[in-house]
């Protein structure tokens, strides 16, 4: 029986904020999220020695935004923390706070250290509470200030009106946070929290305030802040899918792809909004193809893109799909032959990538590892990548982990890239 | 891991200068990636919507434009790029196991320090592989182990250069059948080989791999072997339950509401077949002189009891002479399984760990007493499941032979 997202129940947690002032009056005040108890020392540990120390450091006080574009994303986070502990900050800036809060917590992701960051988020509290919103032009008595005002104000009745209080606000007023923010702390805050179906509900809320948003910004004309609004509202649809996989529900997560193309397809008929969104519509089948191969479908994955009316079934997308089917099948060889040809045809990673996983399966694993080689001297430095090469070392000799540790040092040696300079020891399976 | 290894058994203390490694090859798993939109890249105030960062997702951007690739479904969870196993997982009956099994010329010990030693050369390098099942090694005759066929038949993949002309390279292999050493010139190099097992029975499986090489330094010679054994625990993933209930007989011509009647028939079929035995002798010369076709409804639990999902992929009955059946599945052969799934209609099931399906049949005589009786029984066949797991994994199981005594209920067509 699928476990649909229509069923989630209502959320339990709590609505207060540790240490929030809930004043609705003059600016408030985030000096909660200034506290240095919150952020958690980060230890070295799970980084293979090469990648302790960047071969070109940068520079104490170099500003955040550089260490971000060159990849040195423990050093970004590390910064975040210091200026949002230093004393030096605003506590009604929240600008300037969210933004750095933003930037600790998704570098602390992009650093294999998501569990501390699950944890850190929860100093935020509840992103729906009204303390959230920004205050009204003119203050009206509501049924919300007395609550927050009064202490232990458990009563269901006026938490409920408080709820709805709430939700009006949600359409008057700005959220303080900015959306980066709170697309991520929905994430981890279900990690955190243990409750995977809380994502689940709270992208369905944010999703209810874009909706809002996107209805009113089509009043007024504006076209710009409309066309965020609805990709904003097509990217949450995507994230209630993730959720739904995260919590190992996959049947979930295909029935609700099934209805974005579905409503993708109707929206198409009618000639709707199609300008920029014709490669869109392929990669919704792409997505819904994925999660049956996921699921062990292949035949439903198949037919998904041959299905799909966005194109013609041969598009680099259909046939990457179409490859990894017939791994499914455990065609080998046909697949091979398959990555052979998009390798000649684009500069993907995936495919040098799948390609030469494909080639350990037939018994060519020379040819892959040789393969994955030259993908690293090209610049390439995905996880993926790195762990199926240092798979491949162990594979080839009983000395792997001096193979690994050079790999380590190469990959280290290439200096700063957006993507990320520091590698963890998982990536070259040394441990 | 749930597999051990006993250290190579070999009467020369010197160590060996082939390896073996050995990785099984379960399916590739698609990557997850979380897709993040940049901090600080824009004023918090403007109203935008940037591409994900390219670090957060699961493969890098094309490299000089710092694009994100266009066959990148971000922001969805899964990407297609395919992560080697990263560990041995479970091994469950029904599936075919499989594995690669690498002989490597070693790179020497430098760390040694004696120097690079007397320069070896390695040839004729020989890979052998058995299995031991719990049935094989209690079977008296036969050693007790069965003997694997290796993929692929060809010879030697050298370090250096690419084997694009594959045709070719086995084509000359298959003339010596496949069988024969093959040289590992220098440090480095590896014979890969693969294969593949079907698994059948619960309990402790061994996988023996024996290496033999020739190992020539300048003045002399000899021939070495050495055998490494992999143990594995292989645990069950499907537990099947049938009952056999009978059905009014029909008439020799067969009506289109049979079906619908064996659906109700079965709500009041008792708990056992063995209870369904009832002394109605008389009855049965009184309906053979009408000449009906006995019918039954066969019912199967399916329970997972595996620690992933299953997909049930089909479920059928292969019979004996004389009878035939229907689904009253109604997810088998539906469209809901061939159009991406848009169709209305019931999908394949998905067995999470611990849960069950129902399915149910009705088998039916083809002709007026044409099921074979032994000894009072009805031999139907066979109950046969194929399913799918992560990534595709096949599994298939067949029942022992299902039937019931022979009963005959009173017809009231």
């Amino acid at each position: 029986m699928p476990r649909s997202p229509a069923q989630s129940p209502a959320p339990t947690g709590k609505r207060m904020i540790p240490g929030a002032q809930p004043s609705r009056h003059g600016p408030k005040d985030f000096s909660y999220l200034l506290r240095p108890e919150i952020y958690h020392p980060l230890t070295p540990l799970n980084v293979p020695p090469p990648f302790r120390n960047p071969p070109d450091p940068p520079a104490a006080d170099t500003p955040i935004p550089e260490l971000l574009a060159k990849g040195y994303f423990r050093a970004a986070a590390i910064a975040a923390t210091q200026t949002l502990t230093s004393g030096t900050l605003d506590p009604t800036d929240h600008s300037r706070i969210f933004d750095l809060l933003y930037t600790r917590l998704a570098c602390l992701t992009l650093i294999d250290a998501t569990a501390l960051a699950a944890q850190e988020v929860k100093a935020l509290g509840d992103l729906h509470s009204a303390f959230y919103y920004s205050l009204p032009p003119a203050p009206t008595p509501s049924q919300g200030t007395k609550d927050s005002s009064t202490t232990d104000a458990e009563v269901p009745e006026s938490s409920t009106t408080a709820a709805t209080a709430a939700a009006a606000a949600q359409h008057e007023h700005e959220h303080v946070v900015p959306w980066p923010l709170r697309l991520l702390a929905v994430r981890l805050q279900a990690v955190g929290f243990g409750d995977p179906r809380r994502a689940v509900m709270s992208y369905y809320e944010l999703a209810r305030e874009a909706r809002a948003r996107l209805g009113a910004a089509r009043a007024r004309h504006d076209h710009s802040a409309s066309e965020v609004w609805r990709a904003r509202l097509a990217d949450l649809g995507v994230r209630v899918a993730n959720a739904l996989v995260e919590m190992d529900d996959l049947a979930g997560a295909a029935v609700h792809l099934r209805t974005l193309l579905a409503a993708g397809r109707r929206a198409r008929r009618q000639g709707a909004e199609s300008g920029n969104d014709g490669g869109g519509a392929v990669m919704v089948a792409v997505r819904l193809a994925l999660l049956w191969l996921q699921l062990g479908d292949v035949d439903a994955a198949r037919a998904c893109i041959a299905a799909d009316g966005g194109g013609n079934g041969d598009g680099v997308e259909q046939r990457v799909v179409s490859a990894l089917c017939d791994m499914a099948d455990g065609e080998y060889e046909t697949a091979l032959g398959k990555w052979r040809a998009l390798r000649e045809e684009v500069d993907d990673e995936m495919v040098g990538v799948n390609l030469a996983v494909c080639l350990l399966y037939v018994g060519k694993m020379q040819e892959g590892r040789s393969l994955l080689e030259q993908l690293v001297d090209s610049g390439r430095s995905s996880h993926t990548l790195l762990f199926n090469l240092s798979t491949m070392y162990e594979l080839c000799t009983d000395k792997s982990r001096a193979l690994k540790a050079r790999l380590a040092e190469k990959v280290a040696a290439m200096g700063d890239r957006a993507e990320g300079w520091e590698k963890t020891n998982a990536d070259f399976k040394l441990q | 891991m749930s597999h051990q290894r006993y250290p190579s058994i070999d009467a020369v203390k010197e160590p060996h200068s082939v390896s073996l490694k050995v990785l099984r090859l379960s399916r590739p798993s698609l990557v997850a990636q979380y897709p993040l939109q940049p901090p600080l890249s824009s004023p918090s105030d403007a109203l935008s919507h940037p591409p994900p960062i390219p670090a957060s997702l699961a493969y890098g951007p094309d490299a000089p434009s710092n694009v994100i690739p266009p066959t990148n479904p971000a922001p969805f969870v899964l990407s297609p790029i395919l992560n080697l196993p990263p560990s041995f997982g479970s091994a469950y009956v029904g599936e075919t196991f499989s594995c690669t099994l690498c002989a490597n010329h070693d790179i020497p010990d430098d760390a040694a320090g004696v120097g690079a030693g007397p320069k070896k050369s390695i040839r004729d390098v020989r890979i052998e592989a058995e299995m031991k099942t719990p049935g094989s090694s209690s079977s008296s005759g036969g050693g007790g182990a069965i003997k694997l066929p290796l993929f692929p038949p060809s010879g030697p993949e050298t370090g250096s250069g690419f084997h694009h002309d594959t045709s070719t390279a086995s084509a000359a292999e298959g003339g010596r059948g496949g069988t024969g050493g093959v040289d590992l010139p220098s440090a480095g190099t590896s014979l890969q080989k693969i294969l593949s097992f079907d698994l059948k029975e619960e309990g402790n499986h061994v996988l023996a791999v024996t290496v033999s090489y020739y190992e020539a330094s300048e003045l002399s010679g000899r021939t070495r072997t050495f055998r490494k054994l992999y143990q594995f625990a292989c645990k069950s993933s499907l537990i099947v339950r049938t009952k056999v209930s009978a059905l009014p007989a029909a008439p020799t011509v067969p009506t289109a509401a049979a079906g619908g009647q064996g659906e109700r028939e079965k709500e009041r079929s008792e708990e056992k077949e063995e209870e369904d035995e009832k002394e109605e002798e008389d009855e049965k010369e009184e309906e053979e002189k009408h000449g009906q076709r006995r019918r039954w409804v066969l019912e199967a639990q399916l329970e997972n009891c595996s620690e992933e999902g299953i997909l049930l992929e089909s479920v059928g009955l292969e019979l004996e002479k004389g009878l035939g059946y229907e689904h009253c599945n109604d997810w088998e052969g539906g469209p809901g399984n061939t159009d991406g799934g848009l169709a209305e209609g019931r999908r394949r099931p998905l067995l999470q760990p611990g849960e069950t399906e129902q399915v149910c049949f009705v088998v039916e005589e083809e002709g007026f007493a044409a099921a074979q009786e032994v000894e009072g029984r009805v031999v139907f066949g066979v109950l046969q499941i194929g399913w799918r797991s992560e990534m595709g994994n096949r599994g298939f199981l067949s029942t022992g032979k299902l039937g019931t005594r022979y009963v005959q209920l009173k017809g009231r067509s």
